[in-house]
This record gives structure tokens, sequence and C-alpha cells, in this order.
């Protein structure tokens, strides 16, 4: 059985053309409804019928333009949003790199803060206890363990994102853009830890724009246009693919692109 | 063909013990490191309304209520639990949606753990307070063992009103400017700082309707009266807490798949 199952996944939203966001608003367009005006919406399928696997221990890379659906469909994944239609399935634990550093507040200081995200992200509580030295070490920022999380810059505050991050024991690993933080050195720690993880037989799926960084990482990858597989499988093929889309539709994609914001 | 997307199991709340303890210490920490003072804010609002309140009825309008300084301070605090404590959850999906969409939390751990972080203020508060209500002329009798019992079934009130409302400001963000009107009208439509003997009797049942009211009797029938409350007394609100909470988390329930799209 494969580790992701995703077969036949359809992802609606709906933009109102004028956005009600609170009760007044509401009131009022609902008053002038019986004058004959009525609130519009336009629905927008940011995914359409994606079917893929990933085998257990396997990495996928996911490409497109912005707007592609790319996040959506990692949304999905990590069960944040549900699909319209569709089945999913996803045999194990996840941890959801989507953004680093959740929940860090900036009153709290750095090894409280470690707790929180740590937590969040699903780290067990002894074995917080007992890593949260190596956590603040291999941030580099053992000096400033009680401080508050403020006084960081913010690159700082994403090295210790990242360092509790990769301490999960989870077996699939979605990341979202940035995996690679910090100066030169630290991305370097990074980009190791990850090598670490595909190793140790975990699954990635990995959403980025970084060429290098999805040839590098990942065995497979789909490349997504307006909520569509445009093309899947060996990586190399995929980038190739989507590079040679990229440079002969750029001009009617940038415009499809205004299209559908529109 | 058409599937739908397979039941996602969400886990217990045991399960999720940890993250809703560690964002209640969050919570909590946060609340009263702000400020040099911190948590003797806490007890000076009450305190300084009790004062303002006592000056006005008890000296100048001679409202005649025995031990009016205790009277008010044994319905201000489960008053205070009642309205920071819902009108702090309002916010707590809509201001959180980085929780809410880079993870998945089972999203009602967000509002009950802000409401567990008002709840263990409130009892600090009164823990706080017993030995000035004493000095008051309160006497702590045996009935006091009921209390926690009114505390709870407050609690539940607090935590049904707050799901409704947290899930409802995601979809209309000025829930939160409607719930602070309606909870000024309920501190006069609750009975702080008079005798609920005063209302009218054909106004009577609709007046008892409002939750808090049931909360601030029992809990002045303990410290104040030392009477004990009978099961009837505790079994109304304890059955209005069970409704709202009924009726709050599906409110709750029914949102929450749009959740991550509107935060």
């Amino acid at each position: 059985m494969n580790i992701i199952e995703v077969e036949d996944l359809w992802k609606k939203f709906k933009i109102p053309h004028e956005r009600k966001n609170t009760v007044l608003d509401t009131i009022a367009s609902t008053l002038s409804l019986f004058g004959g005006r009525r609130s519009t919406f336009e629905e927008f399928w940011a995914l359409k019928n994606v079917t893929f696997d990933v085998a257990k221990g396997g990495s996928i890379g996911i490409i497109g333009e912005n707007g592609s659906g790319k996040t959506t469909l990692l949304r999905i994944i990590a069960r944040v949003m549900r699909p319209d239609q569709g089945r999913i399935s996803v045999n194990g634990r996840i941890a959801p790199m989507l953004e680093l550093g959740l929940g860090f507040h900036p009153e709290l200081t750095v090894k409280e803060n470690v707790v929180v995200f740590g937590t969040i992200m699903g780290l067990k509580r002894e074995k917080l206890r007992k890593q949260i030295e190596s956590i603040v070490e291999f941030a580099e920022l053992k000096r400033f363990e009680d401080a508050p999380l403020n006084t960081l810059s913010s690159g700082m505050q994403m090295r210790l994102a990242f360092s509790v991050a990769v301490e999960t024991d989870a077996e699939i690993i979605l990341v979202d853009e940035a995996l690679a933080v910090g100066d030169m050195e630290f991305q370097r720690k990074c980009l190791d830890r990850f090598k670490e993880f595909k190793k140790q037989g975990r699954t990635i799926v990995l959403v980025s724009h970084d060429m290098n960084l999805v040839t590098e990482f990942c065995d497979n990858a789909l490349f997504l246009s307006r909520g569509e597989i445009v093309a899947s499988g060996n990586t190399r093929e995929v980038i190739k693919e989507y590079i040679r889309r990229v440079e002969s539709q750029s001009v009617s994609l940038l415009t499809s692109d205004q299209a559908t914001i529109a | 063909m058409v599937y739908m997307s397979t039941k996602l199991r969400e886990g217990s709340m045991f399960e999720h013990r940890d993250v809703i303890w560690i964002l209640v210490k969050k919570d909590f920490k946060i609340r009263y490191r702000h400020s040099a003072l911190g948590f003797i804010w806490s007890l000076l609002n009450p305190l300084s309304t009790m004062t303002i309140l006592t000056v006005v009825f008890s000296l100048l309008l001679k409202s005649g209520i025995q031990n009016f300084p205790i009277f008010l301070l044994t319905a201000l605090l489960p008053w205070r639990f009642f309205s920071i404590g819902t009108m702090q959850a309002t916010g707590s999906i809509a201001a959180n949606p980085s929780l809410v969409k880079k993870i998945y939390l089972p999203r009602y751990v967000l509002v009950l753990t802000n409401n567990l972080a008002s709840f263990i203020s409130f009892l600090m508060e009164f823990i706080a307070l017993l030995p000035i209500m004493m000095a008051l002329g309160m006497t702590l009798t045996p009935h006091i063992i009921l209390l926690p019992a009114v505390m709870i079934i407050e609690f539940l009130m607090v935590l049904g009103i707050s799901l409704g409302l947290a899930a409802l400001s995601v979809f209309y963000r000025d829930f939160y400017q409607i719930w602070e009107i309606v909870l000024q009208l309920g501190f006069f439509l609750s009975p702080i700082f008079y005798d609920p003997n005063i209302i009218p009797e054909r106004y009577r049942f609709y007046y008892s309707l409002n939750p808090v009211t049931r909360i601030i009797e029992s809990t002045r029938e303990i410290l104040l009266y030392n009477a004990l409350p009978t099961a009837f007394d505790l079994a109304t609100p304890l059955l209005i807490a069970v409704l709202l909470l009924a009726v709050g988390y599906t409110i709750f329930r029914r949102l929450e798949p749009r959740f991550a799209e509107e935060t």
C-alpha cells in the first residue's frame, strides 16, 4: 500500500464579487436583495481531477506556476482543507512544515517557544524536555535561550523554528517552499537534515520553485498547472517539461493567470 | 465517478492533551507577562468595581442590601469569568490563521485552551480574594464544597457560547462588537448590584433565562446565605449549560470545514 494515495481530487473555491465580512454588510445586502440585487460569486476550481501516489520512503516534488494549486494540494494532504470530491488516504503520521514557528509568541522566551512549537508539531513532551538543549544548540542560539523571542532577528527565529521542526519523528514530511533558512552555513545543515530523513526512509512531499532542490531531493515530480496535472513521473523529465512549457507559453500563461485572478 | 473524501480521524481530547496543556500555559503566561503588576490587575479590577458600586448603591442610593461588598464580589467574579472568557475566545479562531491553515489541530482546541486559561484566572482571583471577602464578614461553611460544581457548570456555559461565537466570527468579524454590546446589556440584566426579587413577577421567567443569573444566585447561596443549593438550583443551570454547549458545538462543527478558507 502506498503511504499517500490521492484519487480524483477536486477542490473548489468561491470567490465572492463583493466580500461580506460583517453582520452589518450581510444585513445591508440582504435588504437590497429584495430590490433585486443578488450577491454574486465566482467558482474557481483550484484542483481538478488530481490523482497520484507516493510510495513509502519516496519523495515527490510538486512544481508549477503561482496559483497552480500546489499549496492547496499540500493543505489537503495535511488535512487542513477538505476536498470537494475525491479520495485521499494518508497512512502515516504527518509533519506539516507549511510554516515554521507556528504558535511562536514574541514575548515568550526562546526555550518556551521551542516547547510551544514543538508540541504543536506533535513532539512528545518527554522528548522535548530531553532534547531542548540540543535543539537550541542546533539553532546556534544557546546564548539567547532565556531571552524573549522578540530580541532575536527574524533569521534567528527561523533557525530556531527549523531546528524544532526537524526533530519530528513523523513518517511523512510536507514542506512548502522554505526548506533552507538562515545563512549559507545553516542552510547546509538544513539540507543535511533532509538528506538524513531520506536515508531513514521517510516520505517527503516538497513544494518548491527551486528546481535544483527538487532535482536533488525528489525521485518523482508532479507538474500542476491551473489545478491540473500536466506531467508527472521522473523528476528530470517533469522539470524538462515544465521549463519547456514556461519558455514556450510564458506570455499566454501570464495572461491566463490574470484571467484566473480577475 | 464521485467519491466523498474519507472521514478523517480527529483524535480524542486525551490524545491532544499535551497541546491543550501547552497552549493553556502559553495563553496564561502571555496574559500576565505583559505588565509589571501582572496578576494583581486581575484583582484590582473587581475590587475597584466593587468599591465604586458600593459607594454608589450602598452609601448614596441606600439600596439596603446586607453585606453589600460581598454581595457584589460573589457576582462580579463569576460575571468577569463569563464576560472575559467569552470575549477572549471569540477571536481565538480568527486571530490564529496560521494555526488553522498551516497545521491540523482539532480547531476546538483553540477555543477550549482559551477558555481554560480564563477559567484558571477566575479560580486564582477567587482564591486570592477569599481572605478579603472573609475580612468583610463572610463566613466559610462546608457548603463551599458545592462551589466547584457551580464553577464547572459556568465553564460549560462559557465553552458553549465561545464555540458558537468563535466560529461565527470567522465569517462575520463584527461578532466581537456585537457580543460586547450584549455583555454590556447582560451586566444590567444579571443580579449583580441589585436583588433579583425587584424584578416584577411576570418578567421573572424571561429574566431567569439569563444563564449567569442562575450561577450568581447559586454562588451567593453558598457563600453569602450559607444555604445549600437544591438539586433543582443546580439542575437548571446545568441544563442551560448542556443546551448552550450543544448549540455552540453544532454551529462550530457546521462552519469548521470552511475555517481554513476564511481565516
